[in-house]
């Protein structure tokens, strides 16, 4: 028989297994097979435990094994910006683990795959009560997502920058922000009122530096029914141009077209940036590598004269469970044991960001005096983040943030980037 | 530096000082070239001795007052991150030699024969590089899940394999196109089949071409992301490149030491590639046959 | 040196009888399938049937994003193929390749002569050719971070400009539209041009020291022994190269997306960003495939054009 036939008949059997597997994504795990009901391996995709102290998450997930005789947790870690790859990847394939880190970007997306749980009805079949859970992200009505632990995005300003440029207070109201950004920026010697990430890698920057002045003026960037509204709508009108406001008044760092958030922060850490709106993760960092840099936390400004509560922005690490588990039981109790309330504590502490238990409260609070500032202005406020639950919440963001860039550029009217931006969001709904 | 020997015998003082003018111009050429070329490895270096906070300090400084070896002190305690060299390395020889061996067995088949197909598979054999590997990414996947070469050092050989093959074959194929087959001939009209015309005759002819087919393979293996991470599942398989990756996190990257991992993952590779290199210069078929 | 044809049979060993004359003919015949058959089985398994899996996809209608697809044809590609940014992709695309790899085969070529002259010793040869080949030795996400962090408005080389008055010290090389292009292509041309160099080296060795002896004898200069010696020889070579190169560069898909992602604005979207981001940030597979399978088609048109001309040359 030729070389020829014989590998013709081994590709048709290949592909035919190839495609079998691909089919039956159901329980294609490759977790070891369990024979007693006993001995149960959860496996664990996330992305936090190369961001907290070296073991500390690991030896959480231990306690959860000692109360939980039986369950024993794999952790699987991965880079951030690869995450969502593996997971629509690892749904694909049948290979995705029991239990995985989500952002709120990608769950309207995994929703409709159908690589994530409904976790409304593995509540009510656990007979949950969901009363503490501070925010549980929907889509059509069920959980998909629940956010663990809650980074929020206030303002940072280095007081002693304003100081030197004339400004006493950090800015509460915008056109306070103006004048503070452009007399910092007259200081000259590279020194720049803000800083504004644009970049299309990762677009939150949209999320944190532009669309949060509409939420922290208590405005919305969607309507009532949740579609885009981009257009005829003041509050969007006006962040957009007074973002355009600083813009021509060349008070915004240079680099803004591809800067990314890690960027940001070291502009700010240098000294080269005096405002800029980040997430509380990088507060102890800062005081790391720039102890000697006087800052402090304080609300977005709001528009002039808005005395309502100011939305603020946030970013979560969440938690889903696949569809495709076999163990959702067991899956829901390591769930359940990271929002319950001490734990969720811990976690928020280690993490330094805020519970997703509304009742747990980091220590982190009564002995630090930046963080306890933040969680007043948490409290004040109302968390805000209309990306969440959204479909294709990071491509919405991309457009956005393409349309602004060619506004800023010069290259078309706000107007027009905001029509532009609408058509295209209008698409995605 | 040593004597340069004059390939011609011609005699040397006459043109001694136009040799010396076009020397100079070489060595400030290849100077150029180095500046290029190494210095912002140079820069990567710099960065790894420094803290983070100084990365992005300006002025930029090469040195700062806070020199320290931390950066490279905490990859070389890390059992984790030892292991990520060890798997690289691992994988990336298996790959080069596996590739090397099939290579050449194809590059005879292409050189020396002519045969039904010969064209068309030529044309795939090229071609199926073509195909972004983003979007082979999950069928892919799956593939290697239902082959039950998930999480295994065999699946990321066979898909490194896949993707060095096509330049190996043509590499190798050219290279044999340029030895004349009078020399494997003789040996077959004495009666030796093939495979010893192949490895006796003109794999040994051949070393420069299979040394610089042979870095390429290690280096595309050595510096693969995407499938590596895709491929692999648990931290006692993955590689380099991801372990580079896991430094930058969400909030903020370990710049230090991602470049301190990035220069120690090199050096072996460097002295491997110091180790072999003299055969780039054996000029072995440099009239060795005349016809 | 002469090079026969390679494309002739080889000569048929003397047989007894017809029977065995046919019996070794016909193994003779098989022999080059055998020799292919690692190659062959690999590539049929491990590429073709992702491919074929890919082309599937692309007849459908969101295929792995939505549990259950339709057959829509060729709408996907239509889709493509009507999309603006497509077509600024394939445009910036085919200039960022076809600079890169000019830039490849040139520098390339450059060093690879510098190297092997025979007027310095082997070990300054030695120690520069591992100075050359640093490039090669990073994974993409380090190039990628190490020039955004050179060319960061505050980074080292405006920095130098700066102090060599040759700026104004803030240039923002990969976020200003009119600069981004060139600073990717640049980083591209760094990270890449080892590849022609080490394959061009190891190709220079096998040109025979007296072709270059019968051309001085005949009155060449340096220019015309460069010109009628080594480039014909070469020539096979550094065709499989651009060849290889460009099919290549225009899969580079992690050097963009992580010093640009595809910015500012669209000016360094490329084929590769453009697919990346309809399939894992659009969630539509389907769309993706179809792109990838025009890419592959436009690759294979390549590839034909090269193969005829191998024959040719042969």
């Amino acid at each position: 028989m030729s070389n020829g036939a014989r590998r013709m008949r081994g590709l048709a059997a290949l592909t035919g297994i190839a495609a079998l597997g691909l089919a039956a994504c159901s329980g294609g795990d490759e977790a070891p097979a369990n024979g007693e009901h006993d001995e149960v391996t959860l496996e664990f995709t996330q992305w936090w435990e190369p961001e907290l102290p070296d073991g500390e998450f690991r030896a959480l997930i231990d306690r959860f094994e000692e109360e939980n005789p039986g369950i024993t947790v794999e952790l699987l870690s991965g880079p951030y910006a690869a995450t969502r790859e593996q997971v629509v990847a690892g749904a694909a394939a049948g290979t995705m683990s029991d239990v995985v880190g989500l952002d709120g970007a990608w769950v309207n997306d995994f929703a409709q795959q159908g690589s994530i749980a409904d976790l409304s009805q593995i509540m009510s079949e656990a007979g949950y009560d969901d009363s503490q859970i501070l925010s549980q992200v929907q889509v059509d009505g069920a959980t998909y997502m629940i956010p663990v632990v809650n980074f929020v995005y206030p303002m940072f300003t280095n007081d002693e920058m304003l100081a030197e440029a004339g400004v006493d207070a950090p800015p509460s109201t915008r056109s306070e922000f103006v004048q503070a950004a452009e007399q910092v920026t007259a200081l000259g010697d590279n020194r720049y009122g803000w800083v504004l990430p644009l970049s299309l890698e990762t677009p939150n920057g949209i999320q944190n530096d532009v669309m949060s002045w509409v939420w922290a003026s208590g405005g919305s960037m969607l309507t009532d029914a949740g579609q885009p509204a981009l257009v005829d709508n003041d509050a969007v009108t006006s962040a957009v141009e007074h973002v355009q406001q600083l813009w021509d008044a060349g008070a915004v760092a240079p680099g803004a077209f591809t800067m990314k958030e890690q960027d940001k922060v070291e502009e700010f850490t240098n000294e080269r940036v005096a405002m800029m709106i980040s997430s509380l993760a990088h507060v102890n960092l800062i005081r790391e590598q720039n102890p000697d840099l006087d800052f402090s936390i304080a609300a977005i400004p709001a528009e002039d004269g808005y005395t309502g509560e100011r939305g603020i922005p946030f970013a979560s690490w969440g938690i889903g469970i696949s569809a495709n588990s076999e163990h959702p039981q067991e899956a829901w109790k390591l769930v359940e044991f990271l929002m319950s309330e001490s734990v969720n504590a811990e976690l928020a502490s280690m993490a330094n960001a805020f519970p997703g238990n509304s009742d747990s409260v980091p220590d982190f609070v009564s002995e630090d005096e930046l963080f306890g500032a933040a969680f007043e202005i948490y409290q004040a406020g109302y968390p805000a983040n209309e990306f969440t639950g959204l479909p294709v919440a990071e491509q919405l963001m991309r457009s956005f943030s393409e349309e602004l860039q060619k506004a800023l550029d010069g290259q078309q009217s706000l107007v027009d980037a905001l029509q532009a931006a609408q058509s295209r969001w209008e698409e995605e709904f | 530096m040593s004597a340069v020997t004059y390939p011609h015998g011609a005699t040397a003082p006459r043109t001694r000082p136009r040799r010396l003018g076009r020397r100079l111009a070489l060595l400030l050429g290849l100077v150029a070239g180095a500046c290029f070329s190494a210095l912002p490895v140079l820069w990567m270096l710099s960065s790894s001795f420094k803290r983070n906070s100084e990365i992005f300090a300006f002025p930029p400084r090469l040195v700062t007052e806070n020199f320290s070896f931390d950066a490279y002190l905490a990859i070389l305690t890390d059992p984790v991150k030892l292991r990520f060299f060890l798997n690289s390395y691992v994988i990336a020889l298996s790959v080069t030699l596996l590739t090397l061996v099939v290579a050449v067995h194809a590059a005879y088949a292409f050189s020396r024969y002519d045969f039904w197909g010969k064209k068309v598979i030529n044309v795939i054999v090229v071609s199926v590089q073509a195909v972004p590997p983003i979007t082979l990414l999950i069928p892919y996947f799956g593939l290697m899940v239902a082959l039950g070469l998930y999480n295994t050092y065999p699946g990321l050989i066979f898909t490194y394999m896949v993707f060095t093959l096509p330049y190996a074959i043509i590499m190798m194929t050219g290279y044999f196109n340029t030895l004349p087959r009078e020399l494997d001939e003789a040996v077959r009209v004495d009666g030796a089949g093939a495979m010893t015309a192949l490895w006796r005759i003109l794999v040994p002819i051949s070393v420069p071409g299979l040394v610089s087919v042979g870095v390429y393979t290690f280096m595309i293996a050595w510096n693969e992301f995407l499938f590596a991470l895709t491929l692999t599942r648990t931290e006692d398989m993955r590689t380099v490149p991801i372990g580079i990756q896991l430094l930058m996190g969400q909030h903020s990257y370990d710049w230090n030491q991602m470049m301190a991992m990035s220069i120690l993952g090199c050096i072996p590779v460097l002295a491997l590639f110091l180790f072999f290199q003299r055969y780039f210069i054996s000029g072995m078929t440099a009239g060795a046959v005349k016809i | 040196m002469t090079t026969t044809q390679p494309d002739a049979g080889t000569r048929p060993t003397p047989a007894a009888s017809g029977r065995s004359r046919s019996m070794s003919r016909l193994r003779q015949r098989l022999a080059p399938y055998g020799f292919l058959s690692p190659t062959g089985v690999l590539l049929a398994v491990l590429m073709v049937t992702p491919i074929l899996m890919v082309i599937w996809y692309s007849l459908f209608d969101r295929a792995i994003t939505r549990p259950s697809t339709q057959l829509v044809g060729f709408d996907n590609y239509l889709e493509v193929l009507s999309d603006d940014v497509f077509w600024v992709a394939v445009r910036n695309t085919l200039v960022f390749t076809s600079s890169s790899v000019i830039a490849h085969f040139v520098l390339g070529l450059a060093f690879a002569l510098m190297l092997n002259s025979e007027l310095l010793s082997p070990r300054t040869r030695a120690a520069f050719r591992v100075l050359y080949i640093l490039p090669w030795l990073f994974t993409v996400a380090i190039t990628a971070v190490l020039w955004r962090l050179i060319l960061n408005p505050n980074g080292v080389v405006n920095y130098l400009l700066g102090v060599l008055g040759l700026g104004s010290g803030q240039v923002e090389w990969l976020s200003s539209p009119s600069t981004a292009l060139a600073a990717v292509t640049f980083i591209n041309i760094w990270s890449g041009y080892p590849f022609f160099m080490v394959s061009l080296l190891a190709g220079l060795q096998g040109i025979p020291k007296d072709l270059y002896e019968a051309a001085t004898v005949d009155g060449a200069g340096p220019w015309q022994r460069f010109v009628n010696v080594t480039i014909p020889h070469l020539w096979p070579i550094i065709l499989s190269m651009a060849l290889l190169d460009f099919i290549w560069t225009t899969q580079q898909f992690a050097l963009i997306w992580m010093t640009t992602g595809g910015g500012p604005i669209n000016a360094t979207e490329m084929l590769s960003t453009f697919i990346y981001k309809i399939a894992f940030t659009e969630y539509d597979f389907s769309v993706a495939s179809a792109a990838a399978v025009i890419v592959l088609l436009l690759s294979m048109v390549m590839a034909v054009f090269y193969v005829r001309h191998q024959k040719a040359r042969n």
